[in-house]
């Protein structure tokens, strides 16, 4: 018990150290590179809070939220139809896993170079990126659909749409979680990715401008809040999974004790 | 035998309908756009494989991105079985790394680029900040799930913790050190073709933000078109590799009934 206790303890402790660490480390940083955490933090508060919380900020995630709807809508969709129908996986498996391939990030300048630097770019970009991870599980997770459920919804002769709908997305659902969280983070990733390429607003842009230009307590800041957003995106999607399969966690529990 | 053709034939027809959907696509609704018809870019990419700079440039991200990977694995396992050894270190820096885990390596592309300036440093860097986390978390998860009872007969018989460090707790994780490099080889050639698109660095990812900035678009698309390839050798490469090196443990051994 008392271990415990040191153990928690121990983990709550050393990231306030670290923390405490660089802010004494750096108090009088005369290094262009690292400059104090103290003025990190002033830029930070003077450049997100909140003189471009709406130009830039709310700008970024929107694009964010957009591509990423898109890709794990259509990634769920596509990928029923690649699982169930014989002739949409055959016909295409090898284009799915071609594309896939590719990385995310090298999507941007081709959608550049098609529609330009605008907000269209930018989402479009995403939800491409972003639909891959969605679409493999989704198909990988209704293939390996148990064949007994199959059997059993047959028995009972439910309609197509009851078989969709209440068997095959509850037993795949965990598998096109996981899905949707790499997703996120290829979708994350490409917001950035696409605001460095050439644009002049959102986070990623500024944080870039910031570095060429040589202002790096602004350029800090950026990665600071950048770092937050993709820690607190990953931290909201975990904490709606456990909410929605609950029930899987549940019955695994069963199934094991 | 059948069975085997028929998909494979669908799967060939699928490709070419993509492509015929691409010829389409360029010469009747985008016609003059920035989108070059499939024989162009793939007569691009015939041209491509005959100049020495793209091998040289095929090379360099190849290399940066193995070398980069083999450095985070080396260092990752060895930080991993220290940390994974010692409960009160596990406990301490498990906030720290829970943290950092969803950050994407982009995010530091501005600090990275401004210190080491466009550099085949900067891309070595990039793809071992990338990689090596996934694969410390993996290889403290697989020392947690070594066998106690594997590790307390390794002790009655004698042996010390060097060596039970190196012949049970280490053959005990390497499944869990197996599932993260296959999910980290394909990232470190993200990463490095990232630090080239991005950054400036070496290899074919500044290949194509040349071929992007000059508006040389049947370059570009070769480039991404040998990137797709490249992604899937990465992949498929990495789940034989799992597959050979790992034949002989429990979870990859076929069941003998």
């Amino acid at each position: 018990m008392k271990r415990k206790a040191l153990n928690w303890s121990l983990g709550i402790a050393t990231p306030v150290l670290l923390v405490a660490a660089w802010w004494a480390a750096s108090a009088n940083s005369m290094n262009t590179f690292f400059p104090p955490l103290s003025a990190i933090m002033i830029r930070f508060r003077q450049l997100w809070l909140f003189d471009h919380f709406g130009s830039d900020i709310l700008l970024s995630l929107r694009n964010l939220l957009l591509g990423y709807a898109v890709a794990t809508v259509a990634g769920v969709v596509i990928g029923f139809v690649t699982a169930l129908v014989p002739v949409a996986r055959w016909a295409l498996d090898p284009v799915i896993h071609f594309l896939r391939g590719i990385p995310p990030v090298a999507l941007v300048p081709i959608f550049i170079s098609l529609i330009g630097f605008g907000i269209e770019m930018r989402v479009a970009s995403i939800a491409l990126a972003a639909l891959f991870p969605t679409l493999i599980a989704t198909v990988d997770g209704i293939r390996s659909v148990d064949t007994t459920l199959k059997d059993v919804s047959s028995v009972y002769r439910l309609t197509r749409g009851e078989k969709l709908a209440q068997v095959y997305l509850p037993a795949a659902g965990p598998q096109i979680a996981s899905g949707m969280q790499v997703s996120l983070q290829v979708a994350f990733i490409v917001m950035i990715a696409s605001e460095m390429l050439g644009s002049s607003e959102g986070i990623g842009a500024m944080t870039l401008l910031a570095q060429q230009s040589f202002m790096i307590p602004d350029m800090w800041a950026g990665i600071l809040l950048l770092g937050v957003i993709g820690f607190g995106a990953n931290l909201v999607f975990e904490l709606l999974k456990n909410r929605i399969l609950a029930w899987h966690a549940g019955s695994r529990r069963l199934a094991n004790s | 035998m059948k069975t085997q053709i028929k998909p494979a034939a669908v799967g060939a027809l699928g490709i070419a309908g993509a492509l015929l959907l691409w010829q389409f696509v360029a010469t009747g609704p985008m016609n003059g756009s920035a989108l070059p018809t499939p024989g162009h870019a793939i007569a691009e990419l015939a041209a491509l494989l005959t100049t020495g700079t793209f091998w040289a440039n095929l090379a360099d991200t190849i290399l940066i991105a193995l070398g980069g990977l083999a450095i985070s694995a080396v260092a990752g396992v060895a930080a991993g079985l220290l940390i994974g050894s010692f409960g009160p270190v596990r406990y301490a820096t498990m906030a720290v790394l829970e943290f950092l885990k969803p950050i994407p390596p982009i995010v530091v592309l501005p600090l990275v680029v401004l210190v080491l300036g466009p550099t085949a440093q900067m891309s070595w860097v990039l793809v071992v900040i990338g990689c090596a986390l996934p694969i410390v978390m993996q290889t403290v998860a697989g020392v947690h799930d070594t066998d106690p009872v594997a590790r307390d007969t390794a002790r009655s018989y004698g042996m010390g913790h060097a060596e039970i460090l190196l012949r049970v707790t280490l053959p005990g994780a390497m499944p869990f050190i197996g599932t993260a490099m296959r999910v980290a080889a394909p990232a470190a050639l993200v990463v490095a073709v990232v630090a080239g698109l991005l950054g400036g660095g070496p290899g074919l990812g500044q290949s194509i933000y040349q071929a992007q900035a000059a508006g040389d678009f049947p370059v570009l698309y070769a480039l991404v078109l040998v990137l797709g390839l490249l992604g899937l050798v990465f992949q498929g490469a990495t789940r034989l590799a799992e597959r050979r090196l790992l034949h002989w443990h429990e979870s990859y051994r076929e069941v003998v009934l």
